[in-house]
C-alpha cells in the first residue's frame, strides 16, 4: 500500500486584493490540486506569469490562498488565514527563492549557517555538514568571501546550501538555476541530484525549462495559463542515475518532451 | 518627507574621480607653496595684525603643542563634541528600532521630527547657556540635540529600506522576531546611521566651538574667542588650525569604523557624494 | 513573478481605515501635551530658568505692536537674504570659471575640499577682526555657509554632465558659453536647486548665530542679549520666534520644490 502523500494540494485558489475595490481581480489560480510522494522529486512547468512563484509562496506558508486546502503529513495548514501562517512550517518546508537572497553582511559560511544560528542548531555534527555542503558544491575557499565577492553562479550554489543544510524533509525550488549560462546550469544541476540522491528529500521543483524538467524530475506537472490548473502530469521513465549534460540524447527524451511541449503552448 | 530624503540613501564614502596624475600632484604642492609665499609675504609688507604668518602661526602652534595648552583646550572641545555626539546619536539611533513594530508611534511623532530637525538647533546656544552655565554641560547638549535629529532620520531610513524579501528568507527559515530584528534589520539600517554619522560629526564640533564662542573659559572656540579679543591674530589663526584638525580626526575616525564595520557592502560606482 | 502580499505584514484593513484619525488625534494629543509640560515646567523651574508661556506669548504680541520684533526679523532676513545672495553668484559662477581651466582645478581641489572641514562659525570672531563690527562679519559667515553646498553642487554636477550631450553639442557647432548655457546648466539645475533649498534656511541660522557674536540688531542679538540681561522670557520669546521663522521658510520652500518639481517622472535627490 502506496504510504500517503507528504504534501497534497486540493483545490488551492489564489486571487489577489483588489486595489480599488471595484473589479475583483482574476484568479491566478484556481481549483489546482497535486500531491506529491515522500522522497519524490517533482518539477513544475508553467509559462512566464503562471504563478508559479505563487504558488510556491503559498506552500511556504509565506502568502495566503483565497480558497482550497494545503495539507502537509495529512495535517491542514492555516493558510487562508494571514495571522496563522506559519512560513516554512516549522522549517519543515524549505523554500529556495529565485534571488539568492543572501544576507549582503554575512560571509559565505556565515549565510550558509544562518538557518541553523537561527533554529540554535549549531554544533559540530552541524558545521561539519556544512563544510561538506560547501566543499560539495564548489565553494571550498570561499567561506569568508562577502556575497559582492562572489559570482551569480557561487550565490545560487550558496543560497542552495543554505536551505540544505538545515534537511527540512521538503525544498521548493523557484527557479533556482534561471539566471546562470548555460554551463553553470548544467554543474549546478548535476550537483543538485547528486546531493538529492544522498538524502532522497522531496522536491517541488519549478522550471520554464522543459528539458531541465525533465533532466531533474520523477514527475513533471504542467500548469496551465491563469487561472492555473493542473494541464498536464508526466511520470518521467528515463532510469537514474541520469546524465545532466547529455539528457537531449537520451532515447526517450525526445517523446516526452513534445508531449510536454504540446501542453505548455 | 522631503525634508530628510537627503539621507534617504545611505550614500557610499567620498570617492576621488581619479588617482591624480604626478603632474597634478606637482601643481598642488606649487599652490600651496605659491599662498604660502604670498601669506608670508602679505605679513612681511603689511604687519602681522591682519594675518599673522606662516612662520608666526609655525612657531606658535609648535609651542602650544608642546607646553600642552593647545592639547589641553582641544581635549576639552573634543570632549564636548564626542559626549554630545554619543549621547544625541545612540537614542537617536535606538528609538526607529523601538518603534518598529509601532508605526502609529512614528507617523504621530512624524512632524514633531521634522521640526526639530529643520528648526535651527544651533540658535539654543544661549538658552542651553542660560540653563546649564558656561560649563561643558550646555556645550554637550547643545551638541546632542543637533546630532539627534540628523541620526533620527538616518535611523529611520535605514529601518524603512527593509529588504522584505529578507525577512521572509529568514522567516521560512525559522527566525522569531528578535532574529529577524537583530540579524536582518540591524544590519541593514547600519549603513544608514552611518550616513547620518558621518553627517552629523562635523556638526558636533562645530556646535561645540559655537556654544564655546559664546561663552567659556576652556576650549578652542574660547582660545579663538581669546585672541580675537587681545587682537591676536596669530592665536586666532593657531586655534583655527587645531580646530581644523580635529574635524579631519572626527571624519577619519567615522570613516575608519565605518569601513571596518561595512566591508561587506559592494563598492560604489563612480559616484561624487558631497558634504557640507 | 513576485507576490504582492507578505501575508505576515499585511494589516487588517478595518484597522486602516482608522489610522489617519488616530494619527492626527495622536499628534494634536502630543502637541498639548508638550504645552502642557512647558507651563508645568516653567512654573516650577521658576522664572530664571523658564519662561512661562503666556508671558512668551504677551512678549511676542507687545514687540509685534511695538515694532521691535518686525525689526529684529526684517534686520536678520535682510542679512541672510544678502548673504545668501552672495554666496549663491560665487557658488554658481566659480565652477563654470573653474570648468575652463581643468589643470588649475585639479591643482586647487584638494584645498577647497579641505577648507570644508573648517568650521565656519569659528572664523567669526576673525572677521570680526578684518572686517570691524558692522554686519561684514555676518554677511561673510553667511556667505560662506551658503556657498559651499552650492558650489559644491555645482561642481559636482557639471562634472557629472553627460559628456555625450556636450559632445553632440559641440559637433552641432554651439560655442563654449553655449554649450554651459544649454547642456550644463539645464543638467545640473535640479541639484542646484536641491542645494539651495538646504541653503536659504542655512543662511537665516547663520546670520542669528552671527547675532550672536556681534551686532546689535536682529534676533541672535534679542536672543543673546536677553540671556545676558537675565530676561529668560526675552530668550524664549527669541527662540520661539527664530525656529517658527526658519520652519516656515523651510515649509514654504518644499511647497515650491513640489511645484517645481510635480512633472518629475523620476525624482533625482542628491546626497548635499
Amino acid at each position: 500500500m502506496a504510504a500517503p502523500p507528504l504534501l497534497e494540494v486540493r483545490g488551492l485558489s489564489k486571487r489577489f486584493a483588489t486595489r480599488t475595490g471595484r473589479e475583483p481581480s482574476p484568479w491566478v489560480i484556481q481549483d489546482l490540486s497535486f500531491a506529491v510522494r515522500e522522497g519524490e522529486f517533482l518539477t513544475i512547468i508553467g509559462p512566464s506569469g503562471s504563478g508559479k512563484t505563487t504558488l510556491l509562496n503559498m506552500l511556504a506558508q509565506i502568502d495566503t490562498a483565497s480558497g482550497g486546502e494545503v495539507r502537509f503529513q495529512a495535517e491542514t495548514a492555516p493558510i487562508s488565514d494571514p495571522t496563522r501562517l506559519s512560513p516554512g512550517l516549522s522549517c519543515r518546508i524549505g523554500y529556495v527563492t529565485q534571488e539568492d537572497n543572501l544576507l549582503p553582511w554575512r560571509t559565505t559560511l556565515q549565510n550558509v549557517l544562518f538557518p541553523l544560528v537561527v533554529q540554535r542548531r549549531l554544533n559540530d555534527q552541524t558545521r561539519a555538514r556544512t563544510e561538506m555542503l560547501i566543499r560539495a558544491v564548489g565553494l571550498a575557499g570561499f567561506e569568508s568571501h562577502y556575497p559582492h565577492e562572489l559570482s551569480g553562479g557561487m550565490r545560487k550554489r550558496a543560497s542552495l546550501i543554505r536551505t540544505l543544510v538545515y534537511d527540512p524533509p521538503v525544498i521548493l525550488m523557484d527557479e533556482p538555476f534561471g539566471a546562470l549560462d548555460a554551463q553553470t546550469r548544467t554543474q549546478l544541476q548535476e550537483d543538485l541530484l547528486r546531493l538529492w540522491s544522498l538524502g532522497r528529500k522531496t522536491i517541488v521543483f519549478v522550471t520554464h525549462d522543459i528539458a531541465e524538467a525533465i533532466a531533474l524530475g520523477d514527475r513533471t506537472l504542467v500548469l496551465s495559463k491563469p487561472p492555473a490548473r493542473i494541464a498536464g502530469e508526466h511520470t518521467n521513465p528515463i532510469a537514474r542515475p541520469r546524465d545532466v549534460s547529455g539528457i537531449m540524447t537520451h532515447p526517450q527524451f525526445a517523446a516526452l518532451y513534445r508531449a510536454i511541449r504540446v501542453e505548455v503552448q | 518627507m522631503a525634508t530628510w530624503r537627503q539621507t534617504d540613501s545611505p550614500a557610499p564614502m567620498r570617492q576621488s574621480p581619479a588617482a591624480p596624475s604626478l603632474r597634478a600632484r606637482g601643481d598642488q604642492v606649487l599652490v600651496l607653496l605659491v599662498l604660502l609665499a604670498i601669506w608670508q609675504g602679505f605679513s612681511l609688507a603689511f604687519g602681522t595684525y591682519w594675518a599673522g604668518s606662516p612662520w608666526g602661526v609655525a612657531t606658535r602652534l609648535t609651542t602650544g603643542l608642546l607646553n600642552g595648552e593647545i592639547l589641553r583646550h582641544a581635549s576639552y572641545t573634543l570632549l564636548e563634541a564626542v559626549a554630545g555626539f554619543l549621547i544625541g546619536a545612540l537614542p537617536a539611533a535606538a528609538l526607529p528600532f523601538a518603534l518598529r513594530r509601532l508605526p502609529i508611534v512614528t507617523a504621530i511623532l512624524d512632524p514633531f521630527m521634522v521640526g526639530g530637525y529643520g528648526a535651527p538647533k544651533l540658535a539654543l546656544a544661549p538658552l542651553f547657556i542660560l540653563w546649564f552655565g558656561i560649563g561643558i554641560e550646555s556645550k554637550i547638549a547643545l551638541v546632542a540635540i543637533t546630532v539627534f535629529f540628523i541620526v533620527y532620520f538616518s535611523a529611520l531610513a535605514g529601518i524603512r529600506a527593509l529588504d522584505a524579501k529578507l525577512v521572509q528568507m529568514a522567516q521560512v527559515m525559522g527566525a522569531s522576531e528578535r532574529d529577524v530584528a537583530r540579524h536582518i534589520v540591524f544590519p541593514g539600517a547600519v549603513p544608514y546611521i552611518f550616513t547620518g554619522l558621518r553627517i552629523a560629526m562635523p556638526y558636533s564640533i562645530g556646535g561645540a566651538v559655537i556654544a564655546e564662542l559664546i561663552s567659556a573659559n576652556r576650549g578652542l572656540g574660547y582660545l579663538i574667542q581669546l585672541g580675537a579679543m587681545n587682537f591676536d591674530t596669530t592665536g586666532v589663526f593657531v586655534a583655527l588650525v587645531a580646530t581644523t584638525c580635529i574635524v579631519f580626526l572626527g571624519n577619519w575616525s567615522v570613516n575608519a569604523v565605518e569601513r571596518r564595520l561595512l566591508r561587506w557592502r559592494p563598492p560604489p560606482d563612480l559616484e561624487t557624494q558631497v558634504g557640507s | 513573478m513576485t507576490s504582492h502580499e507578505a501575508a505576515v505584514d499585511v494589516p487588517e484593513p478595518a484597522r486602516s481605515r482608522w489610522r489617519p484619525h488616530v494619527v492626527v488625534a495622536g499628534r494634536i494629543g502630543l502637541a498639548v501635551l508638550l504645552l502642557i509640560a512647558w507651563k508645568v515646567g516653567a512654573d516650577a523651574a521658576g522664572p530664571l530658568y523658564a519662561a512661562d508661556p503666556v508671558k512668551v506669548f504677551e512678549r511676542i504680541v507687545g514687540d509685534t505692536l511695538s515694532g521691535s520684533l518686525l525689526r529684529h526679523i526684517y534686520v536678520t532676513l535682510r542679512l541672510s537674504a544678502i548673504g545668501f545672495a552672495i554666496g549663491c553668484f560665487c557658488g554658481v559662477a566659480l565652477p563654470f570659471v573653474l570648468r575652463r581651466l581643468p589643470r588649475l582645478t585639479r591643482a586647487v581641489e584638494p584645498y577647497i575640499m579641505a577648507s570644508v572641514g573648517v568650521p565656519k562659525y569659528a572664523l567669526v570672531p576673525l572677521f570680526i577682526l578684518w572686517f570691524g563690527i558692522d554686519d561684514a562679519p555676518k554677511l561673510w559667515l553667511v556667505g560662506l555657509l551658503v556657498f559651499y553646498p552650492v558650489f559644491i553642487a555645482v561642481f559636482a554636477g557639471i562634472r557629472n554632465v553627460d559628456r555625450r550631450l556636450i559632445a553632440m553639442a559641440r559637433v552641432v557647432g554651439a560655442s563654449e558659453a553655449a554649450i554651459s548655457r544649454e547642456v550644463v546648466w539645464n543638467s545640473l539645475l535640479p541639484f542646484f536647486f536641491a542645494a539651495l533649498k538646504i541653503a536659504l534656511p542655512r543662511a537665516v541660522s547663520a546670520a542669528i548665530i552671527g547675532e550672536f557674536l556681534v551686532g546689535n540688531e536682529g534676533l541672535g542679538y534679542m536672543i543673546e542679549h536677553s540671556r545676558q540681561s537675565f530676561d529668560t522670557t526675552g530668550v524664549f520669546t527669541g527662540v520661539v520666534v527664530a525656529t517658527a521663522l526658519v520652519l516656515v521658510i523651510n515649509a514654504v520652500l518644499e511647497r515650491i520644490d513640489r511645484r517645481l518639481n510635480a512633472w518629475r517622472p523620476v525624482e533625482r535627490d542628491m546626497q548635499v
